[in-house]
């Protein structure tokens, strides 16, 4: 858990700690003599760059967010060219940013570690878009992946990737998904290495100069080194528990955690193989495992990447060797024990002593009718201010082209603000496909980091190619969904240091935008004025609405115990039309009981003071509800 | 093995309890392991986490469907959509008696279900449910909803729903709590008073 106050990654060696996943991996990487960290923030990586951002000076190291993953992938190769040992962390997204560099430089190879940490997010608990499975990437680059199920090994897998990509000068990938990343466990700390911070770049035509003919030796190089990092590493980075031979389980990653307590719920005695590099496989291993076995299931989260290679192993050593997988397990979304656990019952064909099907029935009963609490914009949000203000304006008919970031949230009633969400940037993509080809005109949301990140391009391509565009960005001086990390335009850097913020206005103006307004989210009638403005203006206009993210503010606030005025409704002057519950759906605004009976107020502990409601009540009913000096704020 | 379901609503307090309870346990010798689930879930959405510990190593780090042992919930709607987890033979469900109503249930129209069903539901579900206003006590006491969230995991210990040593959890609420330190500990330690008598 990253609130956690006692640095518990520094703890000393021979400790016991609980440690998050993505914390651990932070101390294997010490373990392991880091030098560089970097990293674009993405759920469930997160915690990763955070914790380095909390440590980095005092363990010696040099951290960085670096503007998308693309450029921090770059920025740990360049330190591992320099004989600086790297790590680079990212999640299952940001590998398709960064991938472009990441074919390459497994070619080329490096002369320290470097290592390539990759959070999937199966079921999507952090990631709209996609279920991608990062796997396929080792499979396209050559990566030696590995696979770690819980924190401890989160540790150990790190420090053991190092010493891999050491050895045979190739980057490695250490593939997580949610629930390991975002698993806590007891992890025993090791020996933490002192950082190695400066190398040199060497020059080096074998190695660096990737184009034909020493590209296809570099080719077969990478070929051959794989060969040796399977026979030295992969077949014997598993676990085998022996068992019966009716039944084999082939396993990775968390799976093998969920496989160990369905075993001891079900009372079975299947013979197991876990693998711990999933490429490459431990091909070797797998035909031992199942040479004489009738028939295995083959338990991994996402897409059958192990079970079809089990299916081709099957072929020559064992052909009449049944292989379960994808036809017993679910085919979309993260595993549970219950999924092995049923898929045990139909194996065994015995049943559990609870009967989950009935179970669920049951409890989905007593939740059927409750409102549901779908994630929202938190009280006080700038952009709930700045999405009210563009609906007023321009109706709810209007094409709105989401992104990625808080604003995501706007997909939501009664908003229904991001009509598709694609990629970081796509808004400016997607909208200019749709300029060309229609009469329509989204409005473009946007948010700060995601314009550093990858919005750039598809600004000037507007201008480039002519498109009358309203480009809005929304500019809350953060990376906030991740967790409030800082990018270019906040001041300062992942190792807290100030620099001079860049600014979108002026990024704006530079790409080619004809009109550019800088307005105050949190003012209704600057926004209001600023959309209907611009809306219709000939040029690429640009929008800039400034709001800190509130939550972040009221944190400082609290550090500084400083009270924000609370609002209240004033029940002479309500006449209950709703619009503060109903339209504006502010959670802090409460409303109890049906129609003329209904009561409508503000719970003051939820209350952030950011005024917006009393901007937008057409019955001038919502005040302070204690006036607050301007120098108290 | 003890298997906790920590819920609630994103900004209630749910993360920083569940580190607490997981450091405690830590504390106490226990194996640890479980799940937080952050990110889109964290604003304003329903979140929950999950503590297991034991002497043995513990393995997956989810509870299992109908086998917790504690649910402790910070807002009563939330218990209610974590039922499966929970079982008349095995969970005791401590909630907190102070509802806050989803922005949706305006916005869809859904009304916020009665109090007394919510309970009958609960009860359903649980062996033992201890129903408890811990953000309205610790309002009116310290003036600061918050410190609820220590006062409802003392009663669960009060209660004897979790078998984990005071001293240990004091111990982890001082490495982990940021702010405030005093007011949490005697919204803890009055927990486990009120846990005893309740």
């Amino acid at each position: 858990m990253r609130i956690l106050k006692k640095v518990d990654v520094l703890e000393k060696k021979g400790k016991k700690v609980v440690l998050l996943g993505n914390e651990a991996i932070v101390r294997g990487a010490l373990e392991a003599g880091v030098g560089v960290a970097t990293a674009y923030p993405g759920t469930p990586s997160s915690e990763v760059p955070m914790t380095f951002s909390r440590i980095a000076k005092q363990a010696g190291v040099y951290f960085e967010y670096s503007t998308n993953e693309k450029v921090a992938f770059e920025t740990a190769a360049g330190a591992a060219y320099s004989g600086v040992p790297a790590i680079v962390s990212m999640k299952h997204f940001g590998l398709n940013v960064a991938s472009d560099s990441v074919m390459p430089v497994i070619y080329t190879g490096v002369k320290a570690p470097l290592i390539i940490m990759v959070a999937d997010d199966p079921q999507g608990w952090s990631s709209a878009q996609s279920e991608q499975d990062s796997r396929f990437y080792s499979r396209l680059g050559h990566i030696p992946t590995i696979e770690p199920a819980n924190p401890q090994e989160c540790k150990d897998f790190t420090v053991l990737a190092f010493k891999i990509s050491e050895e045979f000068n190739i980057p490695v990938m250490l593939r997580t998904t949610t629930k390991v990343s975002h698993s806590i466990g007891t992890v025993k700390l090791g020996e933490v290495k002192k950082p190695k911070r400066k190398g040199k770049f060497v020059k080096d035509k074998k190695v660096y100069y990737n184009i034909r003919p020493n590209l296809q030796k570099l080719h077969e190089l990478l070929l051959e080194k794989n060969e040796k990092i399977r026979k030295k590493y992969s077949e014997k980075l598993v676990d085998v528990i022996p068992g019966s031979k009716n039944l084999g389980v082939i396993c990775s990653g968390v799976s093998y955690e969920y496989v160990l307590e369905a075993v001891k719920e079900m009372k079975v005695k299947p013979r197991i193989l876990r693998i711990k590099m999933t490429y490459p496989l431990p091909v070797k291993m797998i035909s031992k495992f199942i040479k004489d076995l009738k028939s295995v299931v083959v338990v991994e989260e996402l897409e059958p990447i192990i079970e079809e290679e089990v299916k081709a192993i099957a072929k020559e050593v064992n052909p009449k060797l049944v292989v379960h997988g994808k036809d017993l397990l679910p085919s979309v979304g993260e595993y549970n024990t219950e999924d092995i656990i049923s898929a045990f019952e139909k194996l065994y064909k015995k049943k559990y002593h609870i009967d989950f099907k009935k179970h669920l029935r049951k409890a989905e009963a007593m939740v059927k009718d409750l409102p549901p609490r779908k994630p929202s914009f938190c009280q006080g949000c700038p952009h709930r201010s700045t999405f009210y203000a563009v609906k007023k304006v321009l109706g709810s008919k209007t094409i709105y082209a989401g992104d990625i970031g808080c604003y995501i949230l706007g997909i939501f009633e009664p908003y229904e603000m991001q009509d598709f969400i694609i990629s970081m940037g796509a808004s400016e993509g997607i909208t200019h496909g749709i300029m060309k080809s229609t009469k329509q005109k989204p409005v473009v949301f946007i948010g700060d980091s995601t314009f550093f990140h990858a919005g750039m391009p598809g600004l000037a391509n507007f201008h480039f190619n002519k498109t009358d565009a309203l480009v809005i960005i929304l500019d809350n001086s953060v990376t906030a969904m991740t967790g409030h990390q800082p990018h270019p335009g906040t001041g300062r850097t992942g190792m807290n240091e100030s620099v001079p913020a860049l600014k979108l206005e002026e990024i704006a103006k530079a790409l080619g935008a004809d009109n550019v307004r800088v307005v105050n989210s949190f003012n209704q009638k600057e926004v209001q004025k600023a959309v209907k403005e611009l809306y219709s203006k000939p040029g690429v206009n640009v929008i800039v609405s400034r709001g800190e993210c509130r939550l972040l503010f009221m944190r400082e606030m609290k550090k500084e115990q400083i009270q924000v005025p609370k609002f209240q409704i004033d029940p002479e002057k309500c006449v209950k039309c709703g619009v503060c519950t109903d339209e504006f759906a502010c959670p802090a605004i409460i409303k109890e009981g049906k129609g003329k009976n209904a009561k409508y107020y503000i719970n003051e502990d939820m209350c952030w003071g950011c005024s917006v409601c009393a901007q937008i009540c057409p019955y001038n009913a919502i005040k302070p509800a204690r006036l607050v000096k301007r120098d108290d704020l | 093995m003890t298997d906790v379901l920590l819920t609630g609503i994103g900004g209630q307090g749910v993360l920083s309890t569940s580190a607490v309870l997981a450091r405690a346990a830590q504390l106490d010798g226990f194996f640890v392991r479980g799940v937080t689930l952050h990110g889109l879930a964290q604003r304003g959405g329903s979140t929950h986490t999950f503590i297991r510990f034991s002497k043995d190593k513990v393995f997956s780090p989810s509870v299992l469907t109908a086998n917790a042992d504690l649910i402790l919930a910070f807002e009563p709607l939330e218990a209610l959509r974590v039922l499966k987890y929970a079982s008349k033979e095995k969970t005791a469900i401590v909630v907190n008696d102070y509802p806050l109503t989803p922005i949706y249930s305006n916005v869809l129209k859904i009304p916020y279900p009665k109090k007394e069903e919510i309970m009958s539901k609960l009860k359903k579900f649980s062996k033992e449910v201890v129903v408890f206003n811990a953000f309205g006590k610790t309002k009116e006491e310290y003036g600061n909803i918050l410190y609820g969230n220590l006062m409802l995991l003392g009663i669960s210990i009060g209660k004897g729903f979790l078998n984990l040593s005071e001293k240990n959890v004091e111990k982890a609420i001082l490495c982990t709590i940021k702010y405030d330190l005093d007011k949490n500990l005697k919204a803890f330690r009055e927990g486990v008073s009120l846990g005893k008598k309740l």
